[in-house]
């Protein structure tokens, strides 16, 4: 195979596996605030590609328009299963094991309200970045790679200066580290806990959004995203901003080189092998987070 | 009251026994099928029990373990012709060493990176049965072997047999040594190694017990439908399973079957919920677990004593 051929597939799998990198973010953003593993991540995808889909491609709002105001609404929807289900739960110090049922129970639940809405027929909208092949030098790319590529990164340095540079952002890393202390200082736990909700659901959504070219929309199409992003996270390492940046782009390549070079049909299979692998060899992944619970 | 909790405590099993014997004298033939499967995902249940409520290991890959019984079941006797009584102990074997490979990464593995590693698992047997047409005929579905036996009605009543031994055993592996040996490693591991308990064999033998009532309710599946596809085995499958235990208290058995029971047969009740069966369970769930829990661990903080807020 030619160079220009290898770099095309590089980085189709680099733009699959930003978009596995982006919910696998917020799985890591609330593991941190929480020490609580969503599972109902990838069905809050899939919730913001239809809210999408009924913006842009049923109401017909301009592209910019429609993607801001679904990432308000998905925001809002994190903002609010903290508020009135996660929260209190954790306030409350319910076992574990009952909060992490809770979040599969959730998913189950958003999986269905897509069903309902929506309908089991698999939709998509028209693609906005346009469909015609872009030749650069030799290297055959749909635009809307690039794009993806474009606005993952701006995204994620957003996130970086949110998290970083802003007060807000100091709070809600104050409250990951330490509750108690954080609470001490002043720091309203419940606020900052669902903020870190809405700041990850609206992340996951922005990847519904940009999805919908390579994939299209289906109820159930959050169970598979959600697990190839849950294995972005520990791959990478749980808790791991670059951690799991790197875990999900590793995902997409892998998954795109294995399809292309072996067979298409057991890339899934080839994944969940690597991650156990992963999780029986080096459990804390790539850039070792800790896992164990305790002593 | 009191009295009658102690009453239903002794007899609760019988009397759900007995009324499940007494179903086929009064329901209609599609009705029964309901039943039958109720009876069926029962058994797949009182698994869960021993790994979820015992043991204390989450897992979302029940259904994958189902399709293992169902599809060797129907392997053994299509391909290699098999009796049905042969066939069904095969499958149960094979389930039971498949579902204790699975209990290794459970060694080092807890809480959410255990169940992501079962949701994986559940969506790699799917992938392969999907894929590997030769033998599982993919997407077309496998048909055409025979039932565990001749009659309806006969396969029936064993079922409903079986069903009342494994509650039984099951409640007694409960109060056993090794049921203790379970509950100690879920309440905290690292004490129950303290004491004796060997956790890493707890764990294996947990996982086995339930993928061998996972095999042995994935033969009856298939003995009653006749017919495999791999869109019966979904996460959504696994899910309901979960929800199933969980309703019935985790570690209550006699309230596990009747919760497979009821979450069964409610679709049917409830005709206009068809489309939305999963959509009002989950939302019961949520909101039990979300009342009654806090509610719960608010009146243990209260019992001992108020520490005030975290």
């Amino acid at each position: 195979m030619s160079v220009g051929l290898w770099i095309q597939i590089i980085l189709n799998g680099v733009a699959m596996g930003v978009l596995y990198s982006l919910p696998a973010l917020g799985i890591s953003l609330i593991w941190n605030a929480t020490g609580l593993f969503n599972f109902a991540q990838g069905d809050l995808l899939t919730l913001g590609g239809y809210v999408m889909l009924t913006l842009f491609g049923m109401m017909k709002l301009p592209y910019i328009v429609s993607f801001v105001l679904t990432l308000a609404v998905m925001g809002l929807v994190g903002y609010f299963i903290s508020r009135i289900y996660f929260y209190p739960m954790l306030e409350h110090r319910v076992h574990p094991q009952i909060i992490l049922i809770g979040t599969v129970a959730a998913s189950v639940f958003i999986r269905n309200l897509i069903l309902v809405i929506w309908g089991t027929m698999p939709t998509t909208f028209k693609n906005p970045f346009g469909t015609k092949v872009m030749n650069l030098g030799g290297i055959f790319l749909m635009p809307h790679v690039i794009w993806i590529l474009g606005i993952a990164a701006g995204l994620l340095i957003l996130l970086q200066y949110i998290l970083r540079g802003t007060m807000v952002g100091t709070a809600m890393r104050a409250v990951a580290q330490n509750q108690t202390a954080a609470w001490l200082m002043g720091i309203r736990n419940d606020r900052m806990i669902a903020l870190t909700f809405c700041m990850s659901t609206a992340i996951a959504a922005v990847s519904g959004i940009l999805i919908t070219p390579i994939i299209p929309l289906t109820p159930d199409m959050g169970g598979l995203i959600s697990v190839k992003a849950m294995a972005a996270v520990l791959i990478g390492g749980l808790g791991s901003f670059s951690g799991t940046l790197i875990g999900g782009i590793a995902v997409g390549v892998a998954e795109t080189v294995f399809a292309t070079l072996v067979t298409p049909t057991y890339k899934d299979v080839f994944i969940f092998l690597v991650l156990v692998a992963f999780l029986l060899a080096r459990p804390g992944g790539i850039f070792r987070a800790h896992v164990s619970e305790k002593v | 009251m009191n009295n009658l909790r102690v009453f239903w405590n002794r007899y609760g099993l019988l009397i759900v026994a007995v009324l499940l014997l007494l179903v086929p004298q009064f329901t209609t033939q599609y009705e029964f099928y309901v039943v039958q499967r109720g009876v069926q995902n029962a058994m797949l249940v009182l698994g869960l029990v021993i790994l979820i409520g015992y043991t204390g290991l989450m897992t979302l890959g029940s259904a994958a373990l189902l399709a293992t019984g169902a599809y060797t079941y129907g392997i053994l006797l299509l391909r290699l012709g098999w009796p049905p009584l042969l066939g069904t102990i095969g499958a149960v074997l094979v389930t039971t060493l498949v579902g204790t490979l699975l209990g290794f990464p459970a060694f080092r593995l807890s809480g959410p990176f255990l169940v992501v590693t079962t949701v994986g698992f559940g969506e790699i047997v799917r992938i392969l049965i999907l894929n590997w047409e030769p033998l599982t005929r993919g997407p077309y579905g496998l048909s055409g072997f025979r039932a565990v036996m001749p009659t309806t009605r006969g396969v029936y009543y064993v079922m409903v047999v079986v069903l009342a031994l494994l509650a039984v055993v099951t409640e007694r592996i409960g109060r056993s040594r090794l049921g203790l040996a379970m509950k100690a490693v879920k309440e905290d591991e690292v004490a129950a190694e303290v004491m004796g308990v060997n956790v890493r064999r707890v764990k294996l033998i947990s996982n086995a017990l339930t993928a061998a009532l996972a095999g042995l309710s994935g033969v009856f599946l298939a003995s009653l439908t006749g017919y495999l596809n791999p869109d019966s085995f979904t996460a959504n499958e696994s899910t309901t399973y979960l929800l199933m235990v969980v309703m019935g208290g985790m570690s209550n058995v006699v309230g596990s079957v009747i919760s497979s029971l009821f979450v069964t047969v409610l679709p049917e009740v409830l005709r206009f919920l068809a489309e939305s069966r999963l959509l009002v369970y989950s939302l019961i769930l949520l909101v039990y677990l979300r009342i009654y829990h806090v509610r719960s661990s608010k009146a243990r903080a209260k019992s001992a004593g108020s520490r005030g807020r975290s």
